[in-house]
């Protein structure tokens, strides 16, 4: 789908914007909801996380002693503006993204980790000793995912010859589903959109009986909201982009409603089966097997790309 | 700052007494290196009580009900203790269907524990569907006791020299049917347990204690039975009518946290099992026998098995109707030990595990501790003395 709308209300309301964060919420929603049925439980209510976000936006934000007082406000601020901004390069509900250039996949990637290093970085801005020990795992994790992921994300764009989303979306939507072809670029890219948002059971950096709410245990009120907020808006973005590169990209909104619903269904499922994984059981299992599995997968492309060229 | 505060170059991850992790107050200072623990301390008392001292103004059968309430999740087994202390002072026997009830009841309470504390182990562990399912399992041995006494967590079922509640037949129908579910789910877990393989990666070759550590550190109940130390008092000293239904004794030779769950699940279904041969060959009696209003002097000593471990009584009766002096020993004070021992060498996120392998239970060994500032004797306190130094110590 392909529409002309005045770029400030693209920023403002549709795609971005708005429409963006109540996406995130309905997101975040049907994951708690879709958790809890799996583990027997009710789950929360349709606008549960609405009203979180607001109870939270009406709360006194605490600045704690011992942080700095710009980077503890600033920080939240960032995290949002660079999830927002991401979206913008991803086909987000179906519609092809507004702004496009090549290159924009790499952008977007930065744009997510940026996220996740300020969440880090809120952590270490602080005394607090939980904080300290969830950035210092926050930041661990970041490091041990994000090459596996973005081996398995460079999969399908080394396919279509693109570094441009949009390019890679309409590719993947011509030819077989990626998924059939690159199944371990698939399974790569969707664990680690997982550990990307610390969803059980890569979830050490905010395990709770450990180290209450790691790296966010100082915030309260608006920062924490805008730091959930952004964390569901890369939920949504995340899922987008596993879609839209391995199930046969995103076309319009109901393939959008039906693929990234899917994913969240498989994800939650995962989130359910397993216990919490050390920290260091984590770093293990990216580095031995995710790499290791990112890098055989991109090996296979390059070969098939070399065949296919030498046989034509 | 947090390091200069500290002024050694040692950082402190403090766990409570407020703290996701702990569902009842308890204060624990891991030193970290990094997310190595190279040391870890306790203190405990935040949920003292004065039950021991509210014991002494109290009549015997009164006394029942304050016992009860030490523990919310083993609330029979004090009350069996107390009473078969009572019981031998006074030189009375509780007929043996009353004794079967007590056993019938406290079996079926060690069932509602291990599945509790499975249920919480798991949430440490971060494998929440556990803890969900085992929850809701747990429930129906819950409705079990409500329909034996009413009440799901003070069942108060005992009464000096016999039982209040009788089981009929049909009761005892609805009773197998519900532990013929159990036993499938447990043996669900077990499975869960054994060959899950995150969870394996959570539990197996964590906190290993040996058979010696154990008994040097004074461990009582699953927990050292998981390192290979056969100590159950249901089985070495058989009270109720353990003599006549007797259990086996579950013992593993690991010591690591996943024995302890494999001890517990299976205790829990050898329960199961003793309950069966119980309901076949429940003995015809009274209920009750006479007791006297006012006890005889003298002291005794009673022990029970509860689910986390040998339970200690010692009762001083100067022949009235009150008590002279009641002392509780809990099995999670003789645990304690373990846990600041085996912490040392582990990484931080293994503590709230190792925590909640003993399966701890705060409140109730909150027992009183002696703090000798600006009295002369320190030995004797009154119950005005000890409520003035409350008001005072918290103003």
């Amino acid at each position: 789908m392909n529409l002309t709308i005045h770029p400030l209300i693209v920023l403002l309301f549709f795609p971005g914007g708005l429409f963006l964060l109540a996406s995130g919420l309905v997101f975040q929603w049907a994951d708690r909801k879709l958790v809890a049925r799996f583990q027997n439980r009710v789950g929360p209510r349709f606008l549960q996380p609405l009203a979180d976000v607001l109870k939270l936006l009406a709360k006194e934000e605490i600045i704690p002693e011992g942080a700095h007082r710009g980077l503890f406000v600033a920080l939240p601020i960032i995290a949002l503006a660079a999830a927002l901004t991401a979206a913008l390069y991803v086909p987000m509900f179906g519609v092809q993204p507004f702004f496009s250039f090549q290159g924009d996949l790499i952008v977007t990637i930065y744009l997510l980790s940026a996220l996740t290093i300020s969440l880090g970085l809120a952590g270490a801005n602080s005394v607090d000793r939980f904080s300290l020990v969830g950035a210092t795992r926050t930041l661990t994790q970041l490091f041990s995912y994000e090459a596996p992921f973005l081996l398995a994300v460079i999969g399908p764009a080394l396919a279509a010859q693109s570094w441009q989303i949009s390019k890679i979306n309409a590719y993947a939507g011509e030819t077989t589903w990626f998924i059939v072809a690159q199944p371990i670029g698939f399974l790569v890219a969707l664990v680690g959109l997982m550990g990307k948002l610390e969803l059980p059971p890569f979830d050490a950096p905010e395990a709770e009986t450990e180290i209450v709410a790691g790296a966010l245990t100082e915030y309260s009120g608006r920062g924490f909201a805008l730091f959930r907020l952004s964390k569901d808006i890369e939920l949504v973005i995340g899922l987008t982009l596993v879609a839209a590169f391995y199930l046969g990209g995103i076309a319009n909104p109901l393939d959008f409603v039906l693929k990234t619903g899917g994913l969240l269904l498989v994800m939650a499922l995962l989130q359910t089966a397993f216990a919490r994984l050390r920290i260091d059981q984590t770093v293990g299992l990216w580095w031995r097997v995710g790499a290791l599995m990112g890098l055989v997968q991109i090996l296979a492309i390059l070969a098939g790309i070399y065949i296919r060229q030498w046989w034509l | 700052m947090t390091l200069e505060k500290h002024g050694e170059n040692r950082f402190v991850v403090p766990i409570g007494p407020q703290h996701p992790a702990l569902k009842e107050p308890g204060h624990f200072e891991f030193v970290v290196d990094g997310e190595i623990v190279t040391g870890a301390s306790v203190r405990l008392g935040y949920v003292h009580r004065g039950i021991e001292k509210g014991a002494e103004d109290r009549t015997w059968t009164q006394n029942l009900y304050l016992m009860e309430r030490i523990c919310g999740i083993c609330s029979h087994i004090h009350a069996t203790a107390f009473v078969q202390g009572v019981e031998k002072l006074a030189g009375v026997e509780a007929p043996p269907r009353a004794r079967a009830i007590r056993e019938i009841f406290a079996e079926l309470e060690r069932i509602h524990s291990h599945m509790l504390w499975l249920g919480v182990a798991a949430h440490e562990g971060g494998f929440d569907a556990l803890f969900m399912y085992s929850w809701r399992d747990r429930e129906v041995v819950m409705d079990m006791l409500e329909m034996l006494s009413g009440n799901r967590v003070h069942y108060s079922a005992n009464l000096i020299g016999g039982v209040k509640y009788d089981l009929t037949p049909d009761m005892m129908d609805k009773i197998r049917e519900g532990l013929n579910y159990l036993e499938e789910r447990l043996a669900h877990y077990l499975d869960v347990v054994n060959n899950d393989e995150t969870f394996i990666g959570r539990t197996r070759g964590i906190g290993t204690m040996t058979r010696e550590q154990a008994q040097l550190l004074g461990a009582v109940g699953p927990t050292a039975r998981a390192s290979n130390f056969a100590y159950d008092v249901r089985v070495d000293a058989p009270y109720a009518a353990y003599a006549e239904f007797p259990v086996e004794m579950v013992v593993a030779q690991e010591g690591d946290l996943h024995a302890r769950f494999v001890v517990r699940i299976l205790e829990t279904m050898e329960s199961i099992r003793v309950l069966r041969r119980i309901f076949e060959n429940m003995p015809e009696s009274e209920l009750v026998t006479r007791v006297p209003r006012r006890i005889p002097a003298g002291e005794t000593i009673s022990r029970v098995e509860a689910p986390r471990g040998e339970l200690f009584y010692f009762i001083a009766s100067g022949g009235g109707e009150k008590p002279e002096r009641v002392k509780v020993r809990t099995p999670s004070l003789c645990n304690w030990g373990t846990v600041i021992t085996l912490a040392v060498g582990h990484k931080l996120a293994d503590m709230p595990m190792i925590l909640a392998g003993i399966d701890p239970c705060f409140s109730c060994n909150d027992r009183l501790v002696m703090v000798k500032r600006n009295r002369q004797d320190p030995q004797v306190w009154t119950w005005a003395d000890l409520r003035n130094y409350g008001i005072e110590y918290y103003r």
